[in-house]
């Protein structure tokens, strides 16, 4: 994953540089040790793997999140760690110890499973304190402990209600502070918002990201909303099919996915071909400068460039704001206003050739419109009134950054 | 459903005849039982009631499908447990062997009991001069056994079925044994489903005739139970003996019938 900033470029003609993105906040100085990790978790179910190789640590107080599809395996690597599922290989360690092969309860991890999982019968006080009745801990000592965590998540008026009384959001709270009150090791949430409407679920979102911080307990969230995991993780492994594609803060991931997958799970994101030059990219017949690392990208080698719909910049001339690098034109198919911003689709037109066969992605008179390349661009609020735009304009399609994806092996 | 405004003929008319049809078939029968139970006074009722027999007989009835309802209540919940949490060869056709007591006629029941616990029978005659179990109390609570066998099965199944597996897996999870999830979660939330299986059960084995009356022996004061002593009276002449027991046990399904009927949200409360 590699990623550029351009800061200036007048035209196709002028001369293009790029520099690195502006460095993503600082990993934290002193890493922590790893307060859970998997190391080559594998499953099987019969003859289907479900699971390759996963590894991956979490440090104490940290928020991981597990994004992906259904099927990608998230609640399978949820509940090997919670010890309700058996790996096929690999191991699970909390806190320096290994714990594969002891049973869910005897790990001391708190699970807040998708539907919640609160006893019916009994009342919020009662959920709350169960870990601790189960420990034939002192009456005295579970009062005072459901207390504060009553007080903590905020339900003290709530304490001698049913579950079946409270809302999603309150029964999420509570099944928080049941696990709270054994002082797990880590917490796993299991798609913690999936039965939720938007409004409740963001909301709930915040609620739960600044509760985590007061209580510092490492966290590992499965969801396959990419919104989600950006907000909350501290940082983010995307699954696909059983595997992890990519591992990293939200901010790597967002701006230099690895891999086609990432960047398209991650929201909209544009895909052109690209061919490696000694000094440059050509994208159809623009060449964009790029510094290149050689141990990966070799001269004529086939990539990738990925760019996010924000990252484009439109120009009805050849003169393009500094720090974008013209890469095509286009005309405007489509327009569509979204609320905060104004979205876009391009059909490129066509241009130069591509990886040495003339590519099919650029349009002529006679090329099928399937057969071209559309792209998407965004365009904020004062941008799309300070220059309007209409269906059928011809534009100087720009970035203002991008990735290079690395060559298929 | 109403068409057309105004007195509608059909509603009092389809109402009037239901109730017409029942009272030959259930209201009548029902009320006869009191009306000849008391008709000689209260006093010739009670007379009857406490004869020696007769009490013995009602006792015994209680005390056998007593038995008969803690082990199958335990029983339905051991085989609800076992079959809804495991998938196995050979499930179904437990389920159906589970349901079948049932469906098979309670004089059938009895019959295969004497064969295979009788003086002469596949088992019982290798326990002969030892141990004897049919024309015993024994019997009539297998007998009951058998009968009722599918019945709290039957109710506590369902409810396993539905309840939600992320309920024991949190149990377990926060640290809870087997045997704790299986107290502090799973049995209160069976707790409706247990006590009408168990209502059910005991007011089914209370009345139960076919099958006792050929494991029992019908001895009166030793293994009579209240409807074999119904049916003893009856043919003997003593309606008035009989009719106090019969009222009794009318009485007795009654009350049975309507805590099922008006507690099903008590039992079911969250």
């Amino acid at each position: 994953m590699i990623g550029w900033t351009l800061t200036e470029s007048e035209s196709v003609k002028a001369k293009e540089q790029l520099i690195p993105r502006p460095a993503e906040p600082a990993p934290l100085a002193d890493p922590s040790p790893a307060a859970a990790s998997v190391v080559g978790l594998s499953k099987r179910f019969g003859k289907t793997s479900v699971l390759e190789n996963i590894s991956f640590d979490v440090a104490e107080g940290e928020v991981l999140v597990l994004l992906g599809a259904s099927g990608s395996g998230k609640t399978t690597i949820l509940r090997i760690i919670a010890g309700l599922e058996m790996p096929y290989t690999g191991k699970v360690i909390l806190h320096g110890k290994d714990v594969t092969e002891l049973p869910a309860r005897e790990r001391g991890v708190g699970v807040i499973f998708q539907s919640y999982a609160l006893f019916p019968k009994m009342t919020v006080e009662k959920n709350i304190g169960y870990g601790l009745r189960i420990r034939k801990r002192k009456r005295k000592e579970i009062r005072e402990t459901v207390n504060e965590l009553l007080a903590l998540v905020q339900l003290e008026e709530h304490r001698k209600k049913y579950p079946s009384q409270l809302s999603g959001g309150q029964q999420q709270r509570v099944a928080i502070a049941r696990t709270l009150a054994y002082k797990p090791e880590v917490l796993l949430f299991d798609e913690p918002f999936g039965a939720l409407d938007t409004q409740t679920r963001v909301h709930l979102r915040r609620e739960i990201k600044a509760l985590l911080r007061k209580v510092n307990v490492p966290s590992i969230f499965i969801t396959h909303d990419q919104e989600e995991a950006l907000e909350l993780g501290d940082r983010v492994a995307v699954l696909y099919q059983g595997h992890i594609e990519q591992l990293g803060t939200p901010f790597e991931i967002y701006n230099h996915p690895a891999t086609e997958y990432v960047a398209t799970f991650l929201g909209a994101a544009n895909i052109l071909d690209a061919t490696i030059r000694k000094d440059h990219l050509e994208v159809g017949s623009a060449r964009v400068s790029a510094i290149l690392d050689p141990q990966t990208f070799q001269d004529g080698d086939c990539v990738k460039i990925v760019f996010r719909p924000e990252d484009v910049v439109l120009s009805k001339n050849d003169f393009l704001r500094a720090g974008a690098a013209k890469i095509a034109a286009a005309h405007i198919e489509e327009i569509t206003f979204v609320g905060a911003y104004e979205r876009l689709r391009l059909r490129l037109e066509r241009g130069g050739e591509d990886c040495g066969h003339e590519s099919p992605y650029y349009l002529t008179t006679e090329t099928p419109e399937s057969q071209t390349k559309a792209i998407i661009a965004t365009r904020p609020k004062p941008e799309a009134a300070k220059t309007k735009l209409q269906i059928g304009d011809r534009v100087v399609v720009a970035v203002t950054s991008f990735t290079v994806l690395p060559p298929a092996k | 459903m109403r068409h057309v405004r105004g007195f509608d003929v059909v509603r009092p008319l389809s109402i009037g005849m239901l109730v017409f049809m029942m009272l030959p078939l259930v209201f009548l029968p029902l009320a006869s039982i009191f009306i000849f139970g008391t008709s000689n006074g209260l006093d010739k009722f009670w007379a009857a009631l406490m004869a020696p027999e007769a009490v013995f007989a009602l006792k015994l009835s209680m005390a056998t499908s007593f038995w008969a309802t803690v082990f199958n209540v335990l029983f339905g919940l051991f085989a609800a447990y076992v079959l809804s949490r495991h998938n196995f060869w050979g499930r179904n056709a437990l389920i159906v062997t589970i349901s079948l007591p049932t469906a098979i006629p309670t004089a059938v029941a009895g019959f295969a009991l004497l064969l295979l616990w009788g003086p002469y029978g596949t088992l019982g005659r290798f326990l002969t001069p030892h141990v004897e179990i049919m024309f015993t109390a024994l019997a009539i609570i297998l007998a009951n056994i058998f009968v009722t066998f599918p019945l709290a099965f039957g109710v506590i199944k369902p409810v396993f079925d539905t309840m939600s597996r992320s309920l024991e897996e949190a149990s377990a999870t926060i640290g809870a044994t087997r045997w704790q999830t299986f107290w502090h979660v799973t049995l209160p939330s069976l707790r409706g489903a247990i006590v009408s299986g168990a209502l059910l059960t005991f007011a089914r084995a209370v009345g139960e005739f076919g099958s006792t009356i050929l494991v029992s022996g019908n001895l009166a004061g030793r293994t009579q139970t209240a409807p074999l002593y119904i049916f003893a009276k009856f043919n003997e002449g003593q309606i008035e003996a009989a009719n106090a027991i019969a009222i009794v046990l009318a009485l007795f399904s009654f009350l049975i019938f309507s805590v099922l009927f008006f507690a099903r949200d008590w039992l079911d409360v969250d």
